[in-house]
């Protein structure tokens, strides 16, 4: 059995337990990201014919990441980082996690994930943003968590790249 | 070491390993040297002063360019080699290196011929199969005796009530009151990912994700680590949620966590630190490069399984198997009862059987047990006993047996002669009784129904001789006379003995009858005569009536006389108003005593 500890990441109500709830079955009641700082998840996906069992660590994100649980984040294989496409400030802060993670465990394989693409006539972006963030090699993916669009994808393709 | 053979040789030339060497600095063949004339002898002296080395040199090189000697070589130093490196402790890389391989060539070896493996194999299979035979059944032993013991213990019912009344299951209730502790589960968790490397549950433990348990432990962990700041390798030892706990051991790569029900004893951590050295000993290398991929640590499984102990209390140990042994015993007892029951049942029916056989009119003909019932054959008078009453006064259960009767006439007395009564219908006054098959008339039969007997009485099943003796035409008719002779009474005007012609008339119409009798020569009756009996009323004095009532007696003898009976056949008496012919309680009545009757005497009597 291969398994993959996997982190998210992002700012304040940019949607990352939506997204998880979207992709998992839990068994842990949200209460304890506020308590212990974190909620795990569990999926198994098929890449490649392989199977690989996803264990997904909800990190509780406040926006002053720095009271963020870094520890949390150690031996993580590849993490999500998700920005509020509504809230130009979301991914400003994404740029400055993947740093800090980069920081604290290394280039590790992520993909940024800009949620709320339900709600894309509200998006508060620059259309070179997008841009900009690919250019520099990043996948970048839109989702909705409210519509399902996209985060299986996130998760997979995520999935593709830690295993190389 | 795949890969040496396809390399240059570069590393062995002994030219360009020789240029480094400040030794020897010989001018090599390119030519580069400042004196082109004096080459040759350069060359010369060259020869003369390393000849040797360079021959030997040219020997090592061939040996190593030319595989076959190449693989005598290596052939003498392998084993050594593969030793060493195990001595040297590196054994996980040997192992590692080895494995697909060995792997390959078991395979390989399946393939060609699956026989030289099995045979290879048969000694250990045979003893590990036996063991784990008898391994599942000594589990099984134990649990059946532990199960036996809370199911037949007061205990046990106390913990099924509460079971019941809880809405929890029994086996729940039991472990909460029997286990002193039980290692429900083991998990070993990566320190960094805390990713779940192996895992083991106890038997009917209801378990939860492992990956997940695995990841909030670890979470928790570093929860703790940060909010307390505790050093490295710290962290939490215990955590306790109702009877539920659960026990950490920290590693440099792993931490081993156990999920305890009750109180788990010192000497489980002391094993549980134990396993978790054993583990890193083995594994240290492995745990370190840990990806997500658990293949490499298949083993482990085995050393958790370890830790899954379990303890229960006490008092139930020195028991032993006493309580299969009691259960054996009650079920000896229940299948004893049951065969005695079903004994005393037969006994019962079969008595009942004898009973019925010795009732007149009922014959047994086989008793016997079907498809568990009682079934009894036999024959049955129409007039015989119910059998069913007697099943009732038995008190059996009547569903317990099933009757088949056949219709037969019996020849007991009473049932002969209840068939007799019943066919006959014989008078009032008459009275019908058989023994021996002679049926027995008392009384005084009128003579058709007499002659209704003598043709019908033969015919009754069980009769076969009648007894009529008594009742011959000749007594029937002499009792006939008799009767019309003694109920005449010959009238009187009153106070006076003269006989009127109608009264004369009459007494000659019994003449017949008074001759018949007369005549008779029944035997049992000897001789006969006939007593004129004269009456009086009770008017007048005693003294006349007397009188009178000879007088009138007289005469009726006078007239019979005078119709031709002897004399010596009379006798005649006047009992004056001693013996009433009626009472006289009206003119009419009285009438009736102003006369004289007859009286037929027979035997003794009779005698003048």
């Amino acid at each position: 059995m291969i398994q993959k500890k996997i982190c998210m990441l992002g700012s304040f109500a940019v949607g990352k337990t939506s997204l998880v709830r979207r992709f998992v079955e839990s068994i842990y009641s949200e209460s304890y990201q506020t308590t212990v700082g974190v909620k795990i998840d569990k999926k198994v996906v098929s890449v490649d014919g392989k199977e690989i069992t996803l264990v997904l660590w909800d990190l509780y994100g406040e926006d002053d990441f720095q009271k963020m649980r870094w520890s949390h984040f150690q031996g993580a294989s590849g993490y999500l980082l998700v920005a509020d496409g509504t809230r130009r400030g979301t991914l400003e802060k994404a740029v400055a996690l993947e740093q800090k993670a980069r920081e604290e465990v290394g280039p590790i394989p992520f993909v940024l994930v800009i949620n709320k693409s339900d709600l894309v006539d509200e998006w508060d972006l620059d259309p070179e943003m997008e841009g900009r963030h690919e250019a520099m090699n990043w996948t970048v993916l839109r989702s909705s968590a409210k519509t399902g669009e996209g985060v299986e994808e996130a998760f997979l393709q995520l999935t593709r790249k830690m295993l190389g | 070491m795949g890969s040496a053979p396809q390399r240059s040789p570069e590393p062995f030339d002994t030219r360009s390993s020789m240029a480094d060497t400040p030794k020897s600095r010989p001018a090599n063949e390119s030519g580069d040297d400042s004196s082109p004339n004096g080459s040759r002898p350069l060359e010369e002296l060259r020869h003369l002063i390393l000849a040797p080395e360079q021959e030997a040199l040219e020997r090592l090189n061939q040996r190593i360019e030319n595989p076959e000697s190449r693989t005598e070589d290596v052939s003498n130093v392998v084993a050594e080699a593969i030793q060493r490196r195990r001595t040297q402790g590196g054994s996980d890389a040997l192992s590692e290196a080895l494995a697909p391989t060995i792997e390959t060539a078991l395979r390989e070896s399946v393939r060609k011929d699956p026989g030289t493996l099995a045979d290879a194999l048969f000694p250990v299979m045979g003893p590990a199969i036996r063991r784990s035979i008898l391994e599942t059944l000594r589990s099984f032993l134990d649990s059946f005796n532990q199960i036996m013991d809370q199911s037949l213990s007061w205990e046990g019912l106390k913990w099924r009530v509460e079971a019941l009344r809880t809405g929890r299951p029994f086996t729940e209730v039991v472990l909460l009151h029997s286990l002193v502790f039980r290692v429900e589960q083991v998990f070993l968790i990566h320190k960094k990912t805390g990713l779940p490397i192996a895992h083991a549950v106890a038997p009917a433990v209801a378990m939860q994700d492992p990956s997940l348990v695995s990841g909030m432990l670890s979470a928790i962990q570093s929860f703790v680590h940060d909010s307390f700041h505790t050093g490295q390798g710290q962290g939490v030892n215990r955590m306790n949620v109702g009877d539920l706990d659960v026990w950490v051991e920290n590693g440099p790569y792993a931490i081993l966590a156990a999920v305890i029900r009750g109180v788990g004893p010192r000497a489980l951590q002391e094993r549980m630190a134990e396993t978790l050295e054993n583990i890193h000993a083995e594994y240290a290398a492995r745990l370190d490069r840990f990806d997500g991929d658990t293949a490499p640590f298949a083993n482990i499984h085995k050393e958790l399984a370890r830790c899954l102990e379990a303890k229960f209390k006490e008092e139930s140990k020195p028991r032993g198997y006493g309580y299969a042994w009691a259960a054996g015993a009650v079920l000896l007892a229940l299948v004893g009862g049951w065969l005695g029951w079903r004994w005393w049942q037969y006994h019962r029916w079969s008595e009942l059987a004898a009973t019925l056989g010795n009732q007149p009119g009922l014959t047994i003909t086989s008793f016997g047990r079907e498809r568990g019932r009682f079934v009894i054959h036999g024959l049955r008078d129409p007039l015989a006993a119910d059998p069913e009453k007697f099943v009732e006064d038995a008190h059996l259960n009547r569903t317990q047996a099933e009757f088949h009767w056949g219709a037969y006439y019996a020849l007991d007395d009473a049932l002969v002669q209840q068939r007799a009564i019943t066919e006959l219908a014989p008078p009032a006054g008459v009275s019908l009784s058989v023994k021996d098959g002679v049926l027995h008339v008392e009384g005084r039969p009128p003579a058709k129904w007499l002659n209704d007997l003598r043709s019908r009485g033969l015919l009754i099943p069980g009769i076969r001789t009648l007894d009529l003796g008594r009742f011959t035409p000749e007594q029937i008719a002499f009792d006939e006379a008799k009767g019309k002779i003694q109920v005449a009474v010959v009238r009187f005007p009153v106070a006076s003995a003269a006989l009127s012609s109608a009264e004369r008339a009459n007494l000659r119409n019994l003449l017949p009858q008074l001759k018949e009798v007369l005549n008779a020569s029944v035997a049992p009756h000897g001789s006969v005569s006939i007593e004129v009996v004269g009456h009086s009323d009770t008017t007048g004095a005693e003294e006349t009536n007397q009188n009178l009532s000879q007088r009138r007696a007289d005469r009726v003898a006078w007239e019979l006389i005078q119709l031709g009976i002897p004399d010596a056949s009379l006798h005649a008496k006047g009992v004056a108003t001693g013996e009433p012919v009626r009472p006289e309680d009206s003119e009419e009545n009285r009438q009736y005593n102003r006369s004289a009757t007859l009286r037929v005497i027979t035997g003794a009597a009779a005698a003048p």
